[in-house]
């Protein structure tokens, strides 16, 4: 993926430019919000990571600038816990996704490729399948190896959010977030215990799991290789 | 300023006095003179000089009181007790002032009259009206000099005093500067102002000791709360780095090093998250809730992990309860009530949501039968760092209940921690809104 960093501070655009290019993506970074929105208006990304704090524009109103003109390529927004109103505003402003500072890598590096895999195709799908599991979006049903399985509202929501994201990694706050709209972390195994039942319903007694754990980084939905 | 105004106040009771008086005086005497000259003309009936000399001739050989004068158009005077004087018409009074009179009798009011070829005065002595006039003006003269002086010297007294108490304020208040935040201003027993400020001020010191008390405990637990998780933190880079031939062993301590630095980060963004809510800053941002969907989806979010701990959780929510709030710090405050009970309660108990609107409020309780907290401790729960267990070996940062407190006071709403006979009730009283 090609993508532009926009953040002020050397040290975290070290720290998070030679993670991504780890991670195997070509990276370029901006300095300041008027040097990042006119490579963002020049070149053609595949994603934008926008500092909230930055000098000269400031993420905000680069963000906001970069919409008005038309641009649709995704935004992160990378904020403080400090500012409250950050994650709504930049949010407002046009931003696809937001992490809050101090982030782990692997919640970066999920949110980016949650946000790569973006595409409108996704929209129009009505159903989702992945070896034999087979959804339903419309009708809300799931089926493994044509046996339907029983879910609550929220399992099936778990289960589709996984779905959507299959092969990437999924981390508990992208969870959350997307499934519970709780945009902290309760700081227990929350998410881990409703995991666990998903996958006692999914994967139980079949030959395949497909639901797996990602030690330290969160879970994933795949065919396992 | 306190004898002046009194000395003007005596200066115009005293001319009131002294001019209604003298006047009433004078008046009396020009009436009694009014009607002996009345009389004396009645006695002589045709008014003639011969027939009045008799008549006053008369009346001056018995003392009355009364000064007589008939004196002839010459100037001669022909009857009577007086000296002869210009014969003017009308009320005269000699000599005009107090001072010139020489003796008793020539203090004199009275009424003259020009009759043909002759002129007629009647008159009082003014002795007893000046004596008097003389008696008011020395007493008035006693009296402003007495109450100016007591005047005087009651301010004086009662500055002093003033001054005196405000002298203590200042001292005190400078000792307090001076380290001794326990001293208080004194408060006297007459509940004045002073007092009443005085009182007003002690008040206000015992809220900053309060705080400062908080404060310095706050800062201590900090310390010792890092303390901990740095410590072990120092050890594990320590192993790591002494792992150089084991790689497996350098990459699981580093990953259980972040994982340590994450729990750090974790009680930063408590404290935080805390302070930010106390300034109040997020209440603009406050709308209608629905609490009974928010508590669902709490009870949703937790009830796999209750079961995962042998315990099970019970909702008891109305529908349709509204507060005005924000949802992602009400989602908070409900997090880590259910998440305290949920960790201080063993396999196999009860916890329980229960959600009602009574009246114009809406009660939340969050009621576990664990062990819950020991009556003297209850408010310390809710400070900051607080835990029952003094070897802090439990999960938890003893974060979690003040956040609570201040999600609860931000709002508005009450938080109260009482006994559920066994077990915890914790319950939020919001208004409905």
């Amino acid at each position: 993926m090609r993508i532009l960093l926009i953040e002020d501070d050397h040290e975290t655009a070290h720290y998070i430019s030679l993670g991504l290019r780890d991670d195997g993506h070509e990276i370029a970074v901006a300095r300041n919000g008027r040097e990042g929105l006119n490579r963002a208006g020049l070149e053609k990304w595949d994603l934008l990571i926008v500092d909230r704090m930055l000098p000269e524009i400031d993420g905000l109103s680069m963000v906001k600038q970069l919409r008005h003109a038309g641009a649709i390529t995704p935004i992160l927004f990378l904020t403080t816990l400090g500012g409250v109103d950050d994650r709504v505003m930049g949010l407002n402003a046009g931003a696809d996704d937001y992490l809050v500072k101090p982030f782990s890598f692997s919640e970066l590096l999920a949110r980016v490729a949650a946000l790569g895999r973006r595409s409108p195709r996704l929209a129009v799908e009505t159903t989702l399948s992945i070896a034999d599991l087979e959804i339903d979006l419309l009708a809300r049903t799931v089926k493994r190896g044509g046996i339907a399985v029983e879910l609550l509202p929220r399992e099936f929501r778990l289960l589709e959010y996984l779905a959507k994201h299959t092969e990437q990694t999924v981390t508990r706050a992208m969870l959350l977030e997307n499934v519970w709209d709780v945009h902290f972390d309760p700081n227990t195994t929350v998410v881990e215990t409703h995991i666990s039942r998903l996958r006692s319903k999914i994967d139980r007694g079949q030959s395949i799991p497909l639901i797996h754990t990602l030690r330290g980084a969160g879970y994933t939905l795949r065919v396992p290789v | 300023m306190y004898a002046t105004l009194t000395g003007i106040s005596f200066l115009v009771l005293f001319s009131v006095i002294f001019l209604s008086t003298t006047r009433f005086m004078r008046h009396q005497i020009d009436d009694s003179v009014s009607s002996e000259v009345d009389e004396i003309m009645a006695d002589a009936p045709d008014r003639g000089v011969v027939a009045l000399q008799a008549v006053v001739e008369a009346l001056a050989k018995h003392p009355s009181g009364f000064f007589y004068l008939l004196q002839d158009s010459n100037g001669m005077v022909r009857a009577g007790n007086l000296p002869a004087v210009d014969p003017k018409e009308g009320v005269r009074e000699w000599p005009q002032s107090a001072k010139g009179r020489a003796s008793a009798f020539s203090a004199i009011r009275g009424r003259g009259i020009n009759l043909s070829g002759a002129y007629l005065f009647v008159g009082w002595s003014t002795h007893q009206l000046l004596e008097m006039e003389e008696m008011v003006i020395r007493s008035f003269a006693w009296g402003l000099a007495a109450s100016i002086a007591l005047a005087l010297a009651g301010g004086l007294v009662m500055s002093g005093r003033l001054m005196h108490r405000i002298e203590t304020v200042s001292q005190t208040s400078r000792d307090i500067i001076g380290e001794d935040l326990q001293k208080r201003l004194p408060v006297t027993r007459a509940g004045d102002e002073l007092d009443h400020l005085a009182g007003s001020i002690n008040a206000m010191l015992d809220r900053i000791e309060g705080l400062m008390n908080d404060l310095r405990q706050v800062t201590t637990d900090i310390a010792h709360d890092l303390r901990t998780p740095l410590t072990r933190l120092r050890q594990r880079l320590e192993l790591a780095n002494r792992a150089e031939h084991d790689a497996d062993l350098a990459r699981t301590t580093l990953a259980s090093a972040v994982a340590e630095i994450d729990s750090i980060l974790a009680i930063f963004s408590s404290l935080l998250r805390i302070a930010q809510i106390e300034s109040g800053a997020r209440r603009q941002g406050f709308k209608e809730v629905q609490l009974s969907e928010l508590l669902g989806t709490i009870g949703e979010l937790y009830r796999p992990m209750a079961d995962e701990n042998g315990q099970v959780l019970i909702e008891t929510i109305e529908s349709s309860l509204w507060v005005v709030g924000e949802r992602e710090l009400l989602l908070l405050l409900f997090a880590n009530l259910i998440e305290n009970a949920l960790r201080h309660s063993p396999r196999g108990s009860t916890i329980a949501i229960r959600a009602s609107g009574l009246g114009r409020m809406v009660h939340v309780s969050v009621v576990d039968d664990g062990p819950g907290i020991p009556q003297e401790m209850r408010d310390k729960v809710l400070q900051r760092f607080f835990r029952l267990e003094s070897s802090r070996t439990t999960a938890g940062s003893g974060l979690g209940l003040s956040l609570a407190s201040a999600i609860v006071k931000v709002h508005g709403a009450t938080l109260e921690l009482s006994d559920a006979g066994p077990g915890l009730n914790a319950t939020v009283r919001f208004a409905a809104a």
